[in-house]
C-alpha cells in the first residue's frame, strides 16, 4: 500500500531527456532503456518521493511519469 | 585498494547476489571519463541506503560516486550524521571514525598512501555534514588546511542538525528556528567557504545539488587539485526537507530557489590550481 512512480512508455519515447533518471534520490532505480527509447522504473527501489513526477511534469511539462498503488501494477519487480 | 577486489571468485558465483555481480559487470571502472550520465546505464557504487524518500542529500553522493575520477582507489572518510548511515551501502572503502574528526583521519590515510604506494595514484575524500565540518570538527578541518594536506573536504550543508531533531548548528542561517531550537538562531551563519579560502585551500566551491553536471565538474576539478597542489573544499547544499516541512517532491524547488539567494554559484580558483585544471582541460579529463 504505497505510491511507486510509474513511467508512461509511449510518452516518454517521444522525448530523449534523461532528466528525471539524473534526479532520482535512488540509485539505480531509475534507468533508461536505449532500445525503446524511454525510462523505466525498477519498482523494488523506488520510495514513492514523486521527485521525478516534479521534473518530469512540472519543470519539462512533459507529464511522462506517474505515481501508482504499488499493489495496481500487473508486473512484479522491474518494469522495462 | 584495487579493482581485483571487486571481481568474484568463479567457484562461488552461483552464490553471489545480483547487485554484486552488477558491480563487477555494469559499474563503470577504470575510466577517468565516467561522470552523471552514466547514470542511466551503470551499476552505481551507491546500494539501497536508508535516507528519507527525496532526500536531496542522496542526489549529491550520486553524482559524487559517479564523478569520482578514480573509484577503485579512493578511500572516502566520513564522519557521523545522516551521512554516515549511507557509508554502509557504498562500494568504495569507507572509514568511519569520531565525530569531527575526519580531516585528521584523512589526512594521516593520505600521507600513509603516499608513503606505502608512491607510483600509485591514490585519493583521499572526506564526506561530512555541516555539524561535523563547521561545529564539531572545526578545529580539525581547518588545521588539515593549514597543514595544506592534499583532500577533499565536501561538506553537505543542511544547515540543521537534522538527525537529532533539529537543533540549531553553525550554518544556520541567523533567525530560523526548528524544532529544538525554539528561539531563533541569534548569531550569522558560518561562512565556511571563505575560512577555507582563508586557511590555504586552493580550490572552493559554494553550491546547491541542482545541478548533476556542475556537480561533476567541481568534483572532478576539486580531486585533480588535491592530487597535485593541496587541500580543496566544496560546500553544497543539501536541504533537510523534514526539517524544513516541505513534501518529498520539493527538495529540487527548494535548491532552485536557493541558487539564486544565498547558495549562487561560487568558485575560488588559487594560481596553482589554475594551472592543474588548464592542463587536465588539455588532456581531456574536465
Amino acid at each position: 500500500m504505497y505510491y511507486v512512480a510509474k513511467v508512461i512508455n509511449e510518452e516518454c519515447a517521444k522525448y530523449n531527456c534523461k532528466q528525471c533518471t539524473l534526479f532520482c534520490p535512488e540509485p539505480n532505480t531509475l534507468m533508461y532503456n536505449d532500445e525503446e527509447h524511454h525510462a523505466y522504473v525498477v519498482y523494488d527501489r523506488c520510495k514513492g518521493c514523486a521527485l521525478c513526477v516534479y521534473v518530469c511534469s512540472d519543470l519539462l511539462k512533459r507529464n511522462s511519469i506517474e505515481m501508482v498503488m504499488a499493489e495496481s501494477l500487473e508486473e512484479k519487480g522491474v518494469s522495462k | 585498494m584495487s579493482i581485483n577486489i571487486f571481481k568474484i571468485n568463479e567457484e562461488l558465483r552461483e552464490f553471489i547476489p545480483q547487485e554484486v555481480i552488477d558491480l563487477e559487470e555494469k559499474a563503470t571502472w577504470g575510466n577517468p571519463k565516467r561522470g552523471v550520465m552514466d547514470l542511466p546505464y551503470a551499476k552505481e557504487l551507491l546500494e539501497e541506503h536508508s535516507l528519507c524518500a527525496g532526500c536531496p542529500e542522496s542526489m549529491a553522493f550520486r553524482y559524487i560516486l559517479a564523478s569520482l575520477p578514480n573509484p577503485e582507489d579512493t578511500i572516502i572518510v566520513n564522519s557521523t550524521g545522516c551521512t554516515s548511515l549511507v557509508f554502509p551501502h557504498i562500494a568504495l572503502h569507507t572509514v568511519h571514525s569520531l565525530f569531527g574528526n575526519q580531516n585528521a583521519v584523512a589526512s594521516g590515510i593520505k600521507r600513509t598512501l603516499e608513503w606505502r604506494f608512491p607510483d600509485k595514484v591514490k585519493d583521499v575524500i572526506v564526506l561530512a555534514g555541516d555539524g561535523a565540518t563547521v561545529d564539531i570538527g572545526l578545529d580539525c578541518t581547518l588545521q588539515s588546511f593549514f597543514r595544506q594536506e592534499k583532500i577533499t573536504t565536501i561538506c553537505f550543508d543542511n544547515e540543521v542538525y537534522a538527525n537529532t531533531g533539529g537543533q540549531e548548528s553553525g550554518t544556520t542561517v541567523q533567525g530560523h528556528v526548528f524544532k529544538m531550537a525554539p528561539k531563533g538562531k541569534q548569531w550569522p551563519k558560518v561562512p565556511m567557504w571563505q575560512l577555507a579560502i582563508d586557511s590555504g585551500c586552493h580550490y572552493v566551491v559554494r553550491m546547491s545539488v541542482s545541478s548533476p553536471k556542475k556537480v561533476e565538474q567541481v568534483v572532478k576539478k576539486a580531486i585533480y587539485v588535491a592530487r597535485e597542489v593541496g587541500p580543496t573544499y566544496l560546500h553544497f547544499y543539501t536541504p533537510c526537507i523534514l526539517e524544513i516541512g516541505l513534501n518529498s517532491d520539493d527538495a529540487l524547488m527548494e535548491m532552485r530557489d536557493k541558487d539564486k539567494e544565498r547558495f549562487k554559484f561560487f568558485e575560488y580558483v588559487s594560481p596553482q590550481a589554475e594551472e592543474v585544471i588548464a592542463k587536465k582541460k588539455e588532456e581531456g579529463l574536465l
